[in-house]
């Protein structure tokens, strides 16, 4: 019953794979971006720390964070290619389902995300002795439920927008409104005192949450963000996939 | 076989299917004509699953694609009007993915691949992007992602337009290969020769209907020589068009 349905899952998924091979340009830079910005924002990050936390605590998280949330514009882009390239209709010729589709293009994204987290946070560990075998599993926790929050914002988005510029447009701001909201450019309490109640409402206060929690040790503060993060992941995808239902029947 | 029922389809205003009705057997090829407008696509549309009719219904190999239509998009191939490949993806890549899709795996998709891409003389073709390939060239994937899971019904729309001649006499090739395996075709058109290399039998749809079902020559039979030429297929329209309006005004 379950196994034809994971097969096509598995065929788009592949197939999405080398979509993403063949155009890596914004993968590269979603994952170099945190890295330059990292190694030029951690000496700030430090100043503004509370005392006794590292920098670089809240420097990768915070880029890693704005720079997950400009790969929306990747998942965006993804499903829109399938509508200029008249496949979108071709792939509903065949016996797939639509949240199969959704599910099948989604999957290389999340992996995409968190490879960006591992290679970000393992240059952190490196160049800067960010303690990741203590804080390791907490961390892996929170990225990949950033990383699903992402995802399920990202096809969100993609469902909702009709344009690459309208993607563009909206990806752009959005990203730079949740992420500043969120701390990921400056802590919450330096923010202007209107933005500071209104922070809780973009996800990325609650993965930059989330992973300093995780970084210094506090598990369950962390077990909050983490499970804030999944809600907001799984009603991105509950709506993607109600507005592709709703397009396609 | 492919029996679409008394199908109606409007967008807002625009009567685009008013009573359509289909019947192609297995193994009979059917050359669905019309001016554009007369619901050729929509009735594609309908019959690949895309679009819902307003009522009636449309039935592929005996199970109704509304009402099921997982099932009957495994009986059903559709190369629809518009290019629908990845052009970033190799044509191997392309195959790889509808094949698999429709459950084709291992040695049995390979093969598959194979015998799509020598039918259609895309076999040289089968490690190039589609995006380098000229517009015929594009057209054969196209119509051999259709054929890989070898559908009890197959629908194509427009096969030849933009093909070359070597394109379009490998897909009309193929076509009849098909049909001498069992399938039933629809095939959309604007040129009336292909149909009758096709071997097929015609419907003329004019105005979100069928008015005519024959041969080809039953077809052009209906329209006495004009200024001593023979009708062409714009007569016919024309011609078939105006009785359409006519019976819909009376009705």
């Amino acid at each position: 019953m379950w196994r034809e349905p994971a097969n096509r899952i598995l065929v788009i998924a592949r197939h999405q794979l080398v979509l993403l091979r063949r155009a890596p340009g914004p993968l590269i830079a979603y994952t170099v971006m945190p890295i330059v910005l990292t190694t030029l924002l951690e000496p700030v990050r430090a100043q503004l720390a509370d005392a006794g936390t590292p920098g670089i605590v809240a420097a990768a998280p915070g880029m890693l964070v704005m720079f997950s949330l400009f790969m929306t514009g990747v998942i965006g882009d993804s499903l829109l290619v399938e509508r200029a390239w008249n496949t979108w209709d071709r792939l509903r010729t065949t016996p797939t389902r639509p949240l199969e589709l959704l599910v099948g293009k989604a999957l290389p994204l999340l992996a995409a995300l968190l490879a960006q987290q591992a290679v970000v946070l393992g240059y952190a560990a490196v160049a800067y002795r960010l303690d990741l075998a203590a804080a390791g599993p907490r961390t892996a926790a929170v990225g990949g439920a950033w990383a699903l929050c992402v995802v399920g914002c990202g096809t969100a988005l993609a469902t909702a927008v009709r344009s690459h510029a309208q993607l563009s447009a909206v990806k752009d701001i959005a990203t730079l409104a949740l992420a500043g909201l969120g701390g990921a450019l400056i802590p919450v309490a330096l923010l202007p005192s209107w933005a500071g109640p209104l922070a809780p409402l973009s996800p990325g206060f609650w993965a930059m949450r989330g992973y300093t929690d995780a970084l210094t040790g506090r598990t369950e503060a962390a077990g909050l963000s983490i499970g804030i993060l999944l809600a907001v992941g799984a009603t991105g995808l509950a709506a993607a996939a109600l507005r592709i239902r709703r397009t396609t029947s | 076989m492919l029996m679409a029922e008394q199908v109606h389809k409007r967008y807002g205003p625009v009567r685009a299917l008013a009573g359509f009705d289909l019947r192609i057997a297995a193994g009979e090829v059917v050359g669905l004509i019309g001016r554009n407008g007369a619901g050729k696509s929509t009735f594609a549309g309908i019959a690949a699953g895309l679009l819902r009719p307003d009522q009636g219904g449309v039935r592929v190999d005996g199970i109704d694609i509304a009402r099921d239509p997982v099932q009957a998009r495994r009986r059903l191939g559709l190369a629809g009007q518009e290019l629908a490949l990845y052009p970033t993806a190799t044509v191997a890549e392309n195959l790889r993915l509808f094949g698999g899709l429709h459950g084709l795996r291992g040695r049995l998709l390979h093969d598959r691949i194979e015998d799509a891409a020598s039918a259609l003389d895309v076999t040289d073709l089968l490690a190039r992007r589609v995006g380098t390939l000229s517009g015929g060239q594009q057209r054969r994937v196209h119509t051999a992602a259709a054929l890989l899971h070898e559908p009890a019904v197959l629908l194509l729309d427009e096969p030849t337009v933009g093909a070359d001649p070597a394109s379009r006499q490998a897909l009309l090739a193929t076509v009849r290969a098909r049909a001498r395996a069992g399938a039933a075709v629809c095939y959309t058109t604007h040129y009336l020769p292909e149909l009758e290399l096709l071997g097929a039998t015609v419907a003329l749809a004019d105005a979100g209907r069928v008015v005519f079902r024959g041969t080809r020559a039953e077809l052009l039979a209906t329209l006495p020589p004009i200024g001593g030429r023979p009708p062409t297929l714009d007569d016919v329209f024309q011609r078939w068009s105006a009785a359409a309006e006519e019976a819909l005004d009376v009705a």
